[in-house]
């Protein structure tokens, strides 16, 4: 009787683990919000009923799968994530991405060469920018420069971000450069940048905190990205974006296997579903983003909104490994110097 | 009186949890925390510092948090002494029927989570919040006062999350007061104010101590509120931290921040019980 029970106990467990073994499961890092949304729309539902294995999301930002990868140091729990390319710079200087393996992926001939990152360590999956957002009724004339922020018309109706979202940085950066500093000198930058920041109705650290300020008129313009106000164009708000004459700043959100994952075969297999022209066109429309697949073709709306043609040539691309590189001394001189 | 051993045998069981699950992982920072961090490579191996430390006290803005933190625990600690005394006595000491209702009310703000109440003060103290939209609708003010991102906003904040701890500690002290000793020094012609100051007062100290002391810890170890009111200009300890951790990545120098705070908080809480032991003339 006890022999029979634990046969019946073993055989259990063995079909159980064979269940297991048949639906794998791939853990994905992403952006938490509508990110997580259109992932799921474009990227997972495809990517499951193609190899029938699950996909669980893990959700945070960039900078929080960094600090996971490094914690759990090339035993990483995700099988791939979306992460900024200047993170993705930062983890492959620690070691903790594995080589993208371009034979694996169907889609890889079809992806703008300038996608790949150093050794092939990541991949840019989408590009967005920073650039000016304004409220057409109360901005009349379409704002030209990064400087237009500082017009005394936007008195205490501005924001900025801080330095720890995207778009405080490069506002500060590009602040900078017009200023005449470089990325080794940013104290034109920093001198530019402390009035503005102390007038400023609010140093966002949330992208979607100037939602409810644009929502509350307590904001007229502020820095911030073309695809966040497409989506909220989408729900009603009255947005406009404009790119400023000396250049948006590039933002290249990419894509990572960590080093040390068990289901490289898999994560390549999202990765090519993600670099795909059905889910590279599907994400563009559906988050107001650009594509790095040169076979999708936007429409006319997104080419307005997103980084295109003109817009897409005088961006700036600051170079992730200088990003990873001094953003701690960026960031603690602001901390010191303008937020204070 | 107890045995040592038998004593230890009952403490182990909480003891393990916290070796295994709070002092191990602690001291595993203490390495951290000497090492340094090469920002685009890590934490460079073989190389160790002591400038995490060094740089808490030198460094002006470091200092500034260290004090900014303190100040706003013992502001908060005082605050809700002031507050909760008045109403721990009047639970404890008020009419029986009052005890439950009032008990509730002072429970039923925990029963939030912490983030919805922390949003909850952002939607009355913004700028354009309630606040100031009813003072400026009433023409006491033509400017909407910044009520967020500073003292201010962390101070309300902190005072009401907080108060419900304070309370509770009290009211326990406060009935723990035996009623005949007051009885007597009324009796042997003490007024009611000098029974409460000599009598009511210091006998309630290791309440006071004890719900001060859990006030204080809390706040300067919050970090949810401060993120939310205090923002990026308006950083304590805790918020740095987070910030050297998660967003600068710089390890070593959260640790070392981490280790300075654990350090504070311990060396504040022993001070505090002697100064207390010696007011109520328990040393």
């Amino acid at each position: 009787m006890s022999h029979c029970l634990r046969y019946t106990t073993a055989a259990l467990l063995t079909a159980g683990l064979s269940v297991i073994a048949q639906a794998e499961e791939l853990v994905v890092g992403a952006f938490g919000g509508s990110f997580a949304d259109n992932v799921k729309a474009c990227h997972v539902a495809a990517f499951e009923k193609a190899t029938g294995a699950t996909v669980s999301l893990k959700l945070g930002n960039s900078s929080q799968f960094a600090a996971a990868l490094r914690a759990t140091g090339g035993k990483s729990d995700m099988d791939i994530a979306y992460i900024d390319n200047s993170l993705a710079a930062q983890t492959h200087g620690e070691n903790l991405n594995e080589r993208i393996d371009r034979t694996k992926l169907k889609n890889a001939g079809d992806i703008i060469p300038t996608a790949w990152g150093e050794d092939d360590s990541y991949v840019v999956a989408m590009v967005s920018a920073t650039a000016l957002v304004y409220n057409p009724k109360l901005v009349k004339t379409p704002p030209t420069s990064w400087l237009d922020i500082a017009d005394p018309a936007y008195a205490g109706k501005y924001a900025i971000g801080d330095i720890s979202g995207t778009a405080g940085l490069h506002y500060f950066l590009a602040l900078n450069k017009l200023e005449g500093g470089t990325l080794e000198n940013v104290d034109p930058g920093i001198e530019a940048i402390k009035p503005i920041a102390k007038g400023a109705a609010v140093l966002y650290t949330q992208a979607d905190q100037l939602i409810s300020l644009f929502e509350r008129e307590e904001i007229a313009i502020a820095p911030w990205y073309p695809d966040r106000a497409g989506v909220a164009m989408d729900k009603g708000l009255s947005l406009a974006v404009a790119y400023p004459k000396e250049g948006a700043v590039g933002i290249l959100p990419a894509v990572i296997i960590p080093k040390g994952t068990t289901k490289s075969e898999l994560a390549h297999k999202f990765l090519d579903q993600i670099l795909s022209a059905e889910g590279q066109a599907c994400f563009s429309e559906r988050a107001y983003i650009g594509s790095v697949n040169t076979k999708v073709q936007l429409s006319d709306r997104l080419k307005e909104i997103v980084p295109y043609g003109e817009t897409l040539d005088k961006a700036w691309f600051v170079d992730p490994k200088v990003i990873a590189k001094n953003s701690p001394t960026w960031t603690r001189r602001w901390q010191r110097e303008v937020a204070r | 009186m107890m045995s040592v051993r038998r004593g230890l045998m009952l403490i182990a069981p909480l003891a393990l949890v916290l070796a295994a699950f709070f002092l191990v992982p602690v001291l595993m920072l203490l390495p951290t925390s000497f090492s340094e961090y090469m920002p685009g490579s890590g934490l460079a191996k073989g190389v160790w510092t002591l400038e995490n430390y060094t740089r808490i006290v030198t460094d002006e803005y470091y200092r500034e948090v260290v004090l900014r933190t303190l100040g706003l625990g013992l502001s908060v600690t005082l605050v809700c002494l002031v507050l909760g005394y008045p109403l721990a006595f009047l639970i404890a000491r008020g009419p029986e029927r009052w005890r439950l209702p009032l008990i509730l009310l002072v429970i039923f703000p925990m029963m939030l989570n912490l983030v919805v109440r922390s949003f909850g003060w952002i939607a009355l103290l913004a700028n354009r919040g309630l606040v100031n939209n009813l003072l400026i609708q009433m023409g006491l003010i033509s400017a909407p006062i910044k009520l967020m991102f500073n003292l201010t906003g962390l101070m309300i904040g902190m005072t009401h999350i907080y108060l419900p701890f304070m309370v509770l500690m009290l009211v326990a002290a406060i009935r723990n007061v035996p009623r005949d000793v007051e009885a007597a020094a009324a009796t042997l012609g003490s007024s009611r104010l000098h029974v409460f100051t000599s009598v009511t007062l210091p006998l309630s100290a290791p309440g006071i101590l004890a719900g001060s002391i859990l006030v204080f810890v809390l706040t300067i170890s919050a970090l949810v509120t401060p993120r939310m009111l205090g923002g990026p200009t308006y950083r304590v300890m805790a918020t740095l931290i987070y910030d050297e951790y998660m967003q600068l990545l710089d390890w070593p120098s959260g640790s070392a921040l981490s280790f300075a705070l654990t350090i504070m908080a311990i060396g504040i809480i022993w001070l505090s019980s002697r100064l207390t032991k010696r007011w109520a003339g328990m040393a």
